[in-house]
């Protein structure tokens, strides 16, 4: 090329300075170890080589890991103030090197230069900003959370260095220290790292490293890891959950890119065509696009995008004049197969726009007409294709919507605002945007639900995810090797009569309690429970598989009813509940002495489990807010919304207290729950049950008997539990986090250790009302 | 304003604009689709937003579309204190809109690059015609008109300062709609000044302003524009130049979606002028690619797309000398207009 671009310029004078050589960046320094192995960076337009980049080995991830754990000592107990001066010095330092970042993005990526440079590097210093100001005010508005300690982060290649900003600024924030496993060949977080360590203190905070993702597990085990957040594709995630199951370290997963537009008869057309642009065809987002277009708009709706397709242009990414880039060879080649795949499925496919013959572009892609049913219907769509469907009302949309494994990021189109908060309401996702679509902003909450993930990135939950309530003791390497996955908690052992049963109190009825009622086990046999002196104190139902099954679709069916409570009506049953626990105070504490618990101790639970009733109806009342954007008009709504169907295993001790003390958040937050109670002391909780039957809706609360092991099995295999949390053993904790990789739940497990349910903190902390809902960010522009 | 008057009041439109009637014709067995537009504001000044960054050009590119968006020009002088001669000067700038030999460096001295029209108040018409003539080209004249810039005159005095103007020699017409209407609903009325607007222009083009900063929602420029395209109007136009909002690119995507569907309606083409507060060389070229994205290649010439300005084209000139020169022009190397 004759002329150069001076950005070009600047960018080789860049890979020169490290001799067009690039290592890991780790404790404020280039690493570059010998004897590894390297991968060529290239132009993907033109596949020219801009330089060699090192792929690191175990080694190296323990460096880096060792330099974040060194830098953790000293960053986590600066006062918050020094902290945010440290991120504000970086935001600083990004922008006095702008050109260089989006330069190499750009080329790197291959997407459009105009999203770098006006989107994503503002949006990655107001990240900074925004996460300096809430570092600022840590100690007054987190008390009771200490940072988690060292963060691996792992991202995918298709990803831009702006996924990397949204975690790492809560992490540094908050305390935390990160080690960034990137693929090979992504030169820009590298380039952040060294801005970042160029400024000269806290060198370790912030340590990339670029490898295989195969290397996440390594970089999982290092001691001293408390939390490993990986964004990427579905089927990886999956792979990880079960791969890092029992290693003590929390996992957030943000998967999946796929959005969702649905464009009702009552929007503007035009604007609506221009989010199907910003969605798929503005490389602002890394995936495709399921379109829902109702069938009386939908000849209009296809003329107007076809014709705006046709005036879309595609090209190499430094050109400030097209729409889209490329994304390399691998991205290409996904959206061909889908598409041929479409089309042997019987789907049509129309391609427009402005795109260079040679290979690397892909262009913009509009299919119609593929049966729902079909395979293609059912995979995530990729990127640079849009998947048009038709609806026919609005109720059919929420279905169809709903109706994906996916729940990552949806926009709802229309100018009736009842019809458009209903649906934005009504869809399981994680953010939704009322006529608009792809809005970001530090302060809003970012992230999914079902197997989109869990994780959050972005506003108050961000910060969350890399905090831990003080004093949560240091992760302990757990892993049980030999925990067979395949047999775990399978079988149940039979039982047989054990002798005569002793002692005064009638049990409380026999049987499960599910739907409302108490009811036979399916499998007609029992368990017998054994008090403090080992004498039989009863028989309780030995549930199984089937009875499980039973009470998840009781408890799906009272869902609606529940969620459709306003907190005040709920708070109202849960104080009915705890004036009937009141009332039942000497039977309960009686029942617990027999359990060998002191009398006065037993009758302080039962009170204390009142409380605990009261304390969560009242909080239930103050969810959700209102959060204020810049440059936007109009307000976004963080939602607070139930988890769905909560799946609960009791720790043996404190058999009221616990049991109580779980039952009561998840049910303020609007779930509906099925509860395995105490394994060694479960009559206290269906004493509780005879209340329920006679105060809360039938099917809200199912409690189970029976192995917790095998109940435990059957809870975190089914597909249709929301959530699942689980207190007991070791193995039990490994099993919950292997198997939720199936629809991907959010777990909570205590790995075998005690939780003091008497103390406030641990017993009725905010952390059980975090866990107890899930977030979702209403987008809300408005004008007129 | 309820949509279903709307609706009756455009249905009858159909009956009452009898000659018209080919055009209306075509749109009048279904005008529901007009009530059931929808425009979204924060949606249209994002993509707003949007355009205007989208597309950089640079180099010879940018030479090339500043020197297109010279002959898209109405160069328009309109001032309390417009005489004959600063007219005359403005006409002669029209004919020689950039210094020979800048263009004689881009070998484009050949082409015949002018402006599209000048643009003056009915009074000074005579002038410029007169001053074009003298220079020997025929560079169309258009003259505002209908109680320019407010609209609030009698009905009867608008007519016939048209007429005035178009005897005088002017060419095309720039009217201004009257607001009260559009403000108060009344559909069927505006779309009856308009054709009596249109048919006392005669043989003259007639360029309708909406005067878009006064009529209260995107939702009534997008209808506004409906009716004068229906009523005849040969071109819609944003504004004065004289309202407290000008031409913005907000209620230009609005007017332009506008064009689209009356095209696909009809298969007519209207042209579209954006007037006031286009000031320089960038602003231009975001307006050029504007419409070239939302209508795209065919819309961009002067029969279909005019920019009312007086300023702009010194930064144009401007633009061209450092392109060629590679230096800042000072004041004085560029002729005034």
């Amino acid at each position: 090329m004759a002329w150069q671009h001076p950005a070009d310029i600047l960018l080789e004078a860049w890979l020169d300075t490290q001799d067009r050589h690039l290592g890991h960046y780790v404790n404020g320094k280039w690493l570059k170890p010998e004897h590894r192995n390297s991968v060529p960076c290239q132009d993907p337009i033109t596949g020219e080589n801009l330089a060699s980049c090192l792929q690191a080995q175990a080694e190296d991830v323990a460096a880096a890991v060792e330099a974040a754990r060194t830098a953790l000592e000293n960053w986590s107990t600066l006062p918050g103030a020094r902290r945010a001066q440290h991120l504000t010095r970086l935001a600083k330092m990004i922008q006095k090197h702008q050109r260089l970042l989006w330069t190499l993005e750009s080329l790197v990526t291959g997407r459009a230069v105009r999203e770098v440079r006006d989107r994503d590097v503002p949006l990655a210093q107001q990240l900074l900003q925004y996460h300096a100001v809430q570092a600022h005010t840590q100690e007054e508005a987190l008390a009771g959370w200490e940072p988690m300690g060292v963060i691996g982060l792992i991202v995918p290649p298709t990803f831009s260095f702006l996924e990397m900003m949204w975690r790492i600024c809560p992490a540094l924030a908050v305390g935390c220290t990160v080690v960034v496993l990137v693929p090979p060949a992504s030169p820009a977080p590298l380039l952040l790292a060294q801005l970042a360590g160029e400024l000269g203190s806290f060198p370790g905070i912030l340590n990339v490293i670029s490898g295989p993702t195969s290397l996440g597990p390594v970089l999982a085990s290092q001691p001293g890891v408390q939390k490993v957040a990986f964004c990427g594709a579905v089927e990886e995630g999956r792979a990880l959950r079960r791969t890092l199951a029992g290693q003590g370290l929390e996992l957030s997963l943000a998967l999946g890119a796929e959005s969702l537009l649905l464009l009702t008869e009552a929007a503007d057309v035009d604007s609506a065509v221009e989010g199907v642009v910003d969605a798929t065809w503005s490389d602002r987002s890394q995936g495709g696009l399921r379109l829902l277009i109702q069938e009386s708009v939908w000849d209009e709706t296809m003329t107007r995008l076809q014709a705006r397709m046709g005036r879309l242009r595609v090209g190499r990414g430094l050109d400030g004049a097209v729409d889209m880039g490329a994304r390399g060879a691998a991205a290409r080649d996904l959206a061909q197969r889908y598409v041929r795949e479409a089309q042997s499925q019987g789907a049509q496919v129309f391609q427009a726009g402005d795109v260079p013959s040679d290979s690397p572009f892909y262009p913009p892609t509009l299919i119609s007409d593929l049966p729902p049913a079909s395979p293609c219907a059912q995979t995530e769509v990729p990127w640079p294709l849009v998947v048009a469907s038709p609806f026919r009302t609005a109720k059919e949309a929420l279905a169809v919507a709903n109706g994906t494994p996916r729940g990552g990021s949806a926009s709802v189109w229309s100018e009736r605002l009842g019809q458009a908060l209903e649906l934005g309401y009504g869809l399981r996702m994680g953010i939704v945007w009322i006529n608009a679509h792809g809005l970001r902003d530090p302060a809003v909450p970012t992230g999914g639900c079902k197997e989109s993930g869990s994780s959050w990135h972005g506003g108050p939950d961000g910060l969350y995810e890399y905090l831990q309530p003080s004093g949560t003791p240091a992760r302990q390497p757990s892993l049980s090797e030999n925990l067979n996955y395949d047999t775990f908690g399978l079988a149940v052992p039979s039982t047989l009569p054990a002798g005569p049963e002793t002692g005064p109190s009638p049990a409380p009825p026999y049987g499960l309690f599910v739907g409302g009622r108490f009811q036979a086990p399916g499998a007609r046999s029992s368990r017998p429970i054994q008090d403090s002196h080992g004498n039989l104190h009863g028989y309780v139902a030995e549930g199984g598989a089937k009875d499980i099954r039973g009470a998840v679709e009781a408890a799906h069916q009272a869902a609606p009813g529940w969620v459709g409570q306003s907190p005040g009506a709920r708070a109202a049953l849960l104080g009915a509940l705890a004036a009937a626990l009141e009332r039942r105070e000497s039977a309960l504490a009686a029942r617990l002495e027999r359990h060998g618990v002191e009398l006065k101790v037993a009758k302080a639970e039962v009170e204390l489990s009142v409380r605990r009733l009261r304390a969560w109806g009242a909080r239930a009342q103050a969810q959700g807010h209102t959060l204020q954007v810049a440059e936007l008009r109009g307000p976004v709504l963080r939602l607070r919304e139930p988890l769905g169907v909560l799946a609960i295993v009791c720790p043996d001790e404190w058999p009221l207290l616990a049991f109580v003390s779980l039952l009561a958040p998840a049910l303020a937050h609007g779930n509906t729950v099925v509860l395995v109670p105490s394994g060694t002391c479960p009559i206290p909780a269906l004493e509780v049950c005879q209340d329920v039957a006679t105060l809360l809706p039938a099917g809200l609360v199912n409690v189970v008997t029976g192995d917790r092991d095998h109940l435990t099995r059957c809870m975190a295999l089914h597909q249709d539990v929301q959530a699942l949390w689980y207190f007991g053993s070791v193995q039990g904790s490994q099993f919950v986090e292997w198997a939720s990789a199936g629809n991907l739940k959010p777990v909570w497990v205590n790995r075998g250790l005690p939780r003091a349910w008497d103390q406030d903190a641990e017993g009725a902390g905010p952390e059980l009302g975090l866990r107890a809902a899930q977030t979702k960010a209403l987008w809300l522009p408005m004008g007129d | 304003m309820g949509v279903p008057i709307f609706i009756t009041a455009v249905t009858n439109c159909c009956w009452i604009g009898a000659d018209n009637c080919v055009i209306l014709g075509i749109l009048g067995t279904d005008l529901s689709w007009i009530s059931k537009v929808q425009v979204n504001h924060p949606a249209v000044l994002r993509r707003a937003q949007q355009v205007q960054a989208r597309r950089t050009v640079k180099k010879e590119w940018q030479a090339a579309w500043l020197l297109k968006a010279v002959t898209f020009i109405d160069l328009t002088t309109l001032s309390g204190d417009d005489t004959s001669s600063n007219v005359q000067r403005l006409c002669y700038k029209a004919k020689y809109p950039i210094r020979e030999d800048l263009l004689k460096a881009l070998n484009m001295h050949d082409k015949d690059i002018t402006t599209a029209a000048v643009c003056v108040y009915p009074a000074r018409v005579c002038d410029a015609v007169r001053a074009l003539k003298a220079a020997g080209c025929n560079i169309p004249v258009a003259s505002v008109a209908t109680g320019f810039p407010a609209g609030q005159t009698h009905l009867k005095t608008r007519l016939e300062e048209i007429r005035l103007a178009v005897e005088d020699g002017a060419s095309e017409i720039d009217v201004v709609i009257n607001r009260s209407l559009v403000l108060t609903g009344q559909w069927e009325a505006l779309y009856d000044e308009i054709r009596q607007f249109r048919k006392a222009c005669g043989e003259a083009h007639l360029k309708t302003i909406l005067a878009t900063g006064e009529l209260g929602s995107l939702t009534n420029v997008y209808k506004a524009s409906m009716i004068a395209m229906m009523a005849g109007s040969d071109f819609i136009k944003t504004s004065t130049g004289k309202e407290t909002v000008n031409a913005t690119f907000p209620v230009a995507i609005v007017m332009l979606r506008a064009i689209r569907d009356f095209f696909w309606k009809t298969g007519n083409k209207i042209g579209f002028k954006p007037a006031g507060g286009i000031r320089s060389a960038k602003d231009a070229l975001a307006w050029l690619s504007l419409i070239k994205e939302e209508l795209g290649d065919e819309w961009l010439k002067p029969e279909l797309f005019r920019i009312g300005a007086s300023t702009l084209l010194s930064d144009i000139e401007r633009q061209i000398y450092h392109h060629v020169t590679g230096r800042y022009a000072a004041y004085h190397d560029l002729p005034m207009s």
